[in-house]
């Protein structure tokens, strides 16, 4: 299924992209592989623009730089929106920078295909790729659990849950491209355990000082489900001293939040196949995203889903690039003949 | 973890073309177009969108960028002889020395001679307004209220002189955001930034004049008074370290040094002739918003002094404000006319 041969001739890149709502990654045919976070930042006056001494910043520059920026993080719940421009500038730029960080000749063409949240996928197809053509030749947009699928050969009778920032992603693949109903997005995912995990913290430590940055922080560092791995401490300020504080019961409560939603919604989604298949999707199970780093949240899944008979779940081993090396291998693959009209 | 390895090959290779078939389809669905079409798109390369970004980037930052073109020394025409030397001499750590002033109001390349360009737009900012009323005396006279006067008399006079392009940040007693008046002058093309203001200095009962263009300052005072007219710009003396440092000497900073210095020397020598007992601050570097933001040579001016009360009572008068702006008018005119003659200079050299 390789025609890289004749393609590879005529000096093109193939490039895929992961458009996240948190994060943004490029895999790229010259082997690049970059990410940054989906923030884009432009200086708010003239002032600013000094202070920050560019037109534009991204990802953890942008954020820190917040204060003279305004800032967008254009693919917020899922959708293109608002002041509709911004987004779609933002968008540009993400697109623009990820390229530039692919570093692809000057005279190279580039082929892409863009992976964007299910949701985005449906409400904004045409936005998207507007947005995106401009810096490549060609092009193909695709919904992000499906570009995951795609790069771990699930092509059949599997089923994708990508736990991202803003949103958990459902994907059913059945040997075709995934119709709209073969797809559910839910708002179960990383940002809502942060909320939780922010809520349950202010409510045990009232005096403690942190921040919504610092919670996701603590939560990257310790995240579990389940049984506890060992008693988890951090230091957070209390009247400018730091002091350990143990939260382990907290981190457990805030994991756990998101997964009775992923239960039903896994359950609910399977069942609208015929028994067999079932069966056969149950055994495929596949956990991609940040949120599939939880400590043990494959075991819960699969345990809860053993209810109803027979399960398997895996999780993707590379999450941060899953989706984007999943792009990069459609595009790859795709004969050129479709690149030729897009 | 490759689950399908249990598949006939041949039918996976199907799959997956029935799959990659459906993306391609299904992104021809989302163009509209439900069969075949050839793409009109242009190719783009990335060389043509990143000078496309710097192009913007250079006119975004400004002249501050060619600074390196007015150093080489073969641009460099010979100093005018300015009496420098009829300047008292200037008291605050930050000012300029006397002995600077030859300094910049030779040598250095002129805007318009690097550029090419006359100045055709000039851009006057009555400070304060609305609900900022400025610094107010002891009788009530407002601060917003004389610079916006001035202003405009300021600008009547140099249309006379032939500029038809003058404008200004406010014609109204309007409230105007300092970011508000550095977009005003970006958008408005000025080729020169003049911003209008009194001084109060409550523990002196002196009049003092002095000009500003920005730069860093270590006086208190100076810091002060800087603090005190970007209030209300979101931006704080501290965020203007790196700025300066990385501004270094641009022809915006040369330029700005040398009109301040013209509106300064004007400004003063004239106002001594009414009164005696004013006292030249001279030419400073502060850190003002307005004056970081604009891309064109910028200065501001503290043209008189409301803490004083006989100046305040003077500046109630119609025939003391014209006075300021016809001295800031002689400034403008004579640093504008130095760019002219140096301009000329140069093409008749270069004519031979
Ligand atoms: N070790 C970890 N444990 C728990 N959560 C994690 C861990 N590492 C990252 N995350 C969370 O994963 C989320 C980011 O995942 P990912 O990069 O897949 O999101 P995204 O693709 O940008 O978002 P979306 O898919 O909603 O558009 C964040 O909420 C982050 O805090
Ligand atoms: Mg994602
Ligand atoms: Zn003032």
């Amino acid at each position: 299924m390789k025609q890289k041969d004749s393609k590879r001739e005529d000096n093109t890149v193939f490039v895929g992209i992961d458009l996240g709502t948190s994060r943004s990654s490029i895999s790229a045919s010259n082997n690049t592989r970059e990410w940054i976070e989906s923030y884009v930042g432009w200086p708010k006056d003239f002032i600013a623009l000094q202070v920050v001494g560019k037109p534009v910043l991204f990802g953890a520059e942008a954020l820190k730089n917040r204060l003279s920026l305004d800032l967008c993080r254009p693919l917020e719940h899922g959708v293109i929106k608002e002041g509709i421009e911004r987004s779609e500038e933002a968008v540009k730029e993400i697109i623009k920078y990820l390229i530039e960080l692919a570093k692809p000749e000057p005279d190279q063409k580039i082929h892409a295909v863009v992976g964007v949240p299910a949701d985005t996928l449906k409400v904004n197809k045409l936005a998207i790729r507007k947005a995106v053509s401009e810096f490549v030749h060609s092009l193909m947009v695709v919904s992000e659990p499906f570009a995951v699928a795609y790069g771990m050969d699930l092509l059949n009778n599997s089923l994708v849950i990508d736990i991202g920032a803003g949103t958990t992603d459902f994907c059913i693949m059945h040997g075709t491209i995934p119709s709209e109903e073969d797809q559910k997005t839910i708002l179960a995912a990383g940002d809502y355990i942060d909320e939780q995990l922010y809520s349950y913290l202010t409510e045990r430590y009232p005096n403690a000082k942190f921040n919504k940055n610092m919670v996701r922080q603590f939560k990257e560092q310790h995240s579990f489900v389940r049984e506890v791995p060992g008693e988890v401490r951090v230091e957070i300020p209390v009247d400018g001293k730091p002091v350990m504080h143990d939260i382990t019961n907290e981190i457990r409560r805030a994991c756990e939040s998101i997964l009775p939603a992923i239960v039903e919604t896994t359950t609910e989604m399977i069942a609208r196949f015929d028994p067999e298949f079932q069966v056969k999707i149950k055994n495929n199970i596949v956990l991609a995203g940040g949120g599939s780093l939880i400590k043990g949240i494959r075991e819960y899944l699969q345990d809860a889903l053993k209810e109803y008979g027979s399960c398997r779940v895996t999780c993707v081993e590379d999450p941060l690039f899953a989706g984007s090396n999943g792009a990069l291998k459609l595009a790859e693959d795709m004969p050129a003949k479709y690149w030729e009209t897009l | 973890m490759i689950m399908l390895s249990a598949f006939p090959k041949k039918k996976e290779l199907r799959i997956r073309q029935t799959i990659l078939r459906g993306v391609y389809e299904d992104n021809l669905r989302i163009i509209g177009k439900g069969s075949a079409v050839l793409s009109n798109r242009p190719s783009f390369s990335l060389k043509k969108i990143s000078l496309f970004i710097s192009t913007v980037l250079l006119a975004l930052l400004g002249y501050g960028n060619y600074s390196d073109l007015s150093l080489s020394p073969d641009k460099q025409i010979a100093p005018l002889s300015i009496a420098a030397q009829q300047l008292s001499p200037l008291p605050a750590e930050t000012s300029v020395h006397p002995s600077e002033y030859a300094a910049f109001f030779g040598g250095q390349a002129h805007l318009k001679r690097v550029f090419g360009l006359a100045v055709k737009t000039i851009m006057i900012d009555p400070g304060h307004g609305g609900a900022d009323s400025g610094t107010v005396g002891k009788l009530g006279t407002r601060e917003k209220d004389i610079t916006l006067d001035i202003a405009k008399r300021l600008k009547e006079r140099l249309k006379k002189q032939g500029y038809s392009n003058v404008l200004l940040t406010r014609e109204e007693d309007i409230t105007l955001p300092l970011n508000k008046r550095v977009e005003l002058a970006n958008s408005g093309r000025a080729d020169l930034f003049i911003s209008i203001h009194l001084n109060y200095l409550p523990s002196k009962p002196i009049n003092i004049i002095e000009t500003y263009y920005f730069g860093p300052s270590s006086d208190a005072k100076t810091l002060k008074l800087a603090e005190q007219e970007n209030a209300g710009s979101h931006y704080g003396l501290s965020d203007f370290k790196e700025i300066i440092e990385k501004i270094g000497e641009t022809v915006k900073l040369q330029e700005s040094r040398e009109l301040a210095g013209s509106i300064q020397q004007h400004l003063f020598v004239n106002s001594l002739k009414q009164n005696g007992n004013v006292q030249d601050f001279g030419v400073k570097r502060a850190p003002f918003v307005v004056l970081l933001g604009v891309n064109v040579p910028a200065v501001l001016a503290e043209v008189s002094c409301l803490s004083n009360r006989e100046e305040e009572v003077e500046l109630n008068t119609e025939s003391h404000r014209e006075n300021i702006a016809r001295y800031l008018e002689a400034g403008i005119l004579h640093y504008l006319s130095k760019g002219e003659v140096r301009y000329e200079a140069k093409r008749l050299e270069e004519g031979r």
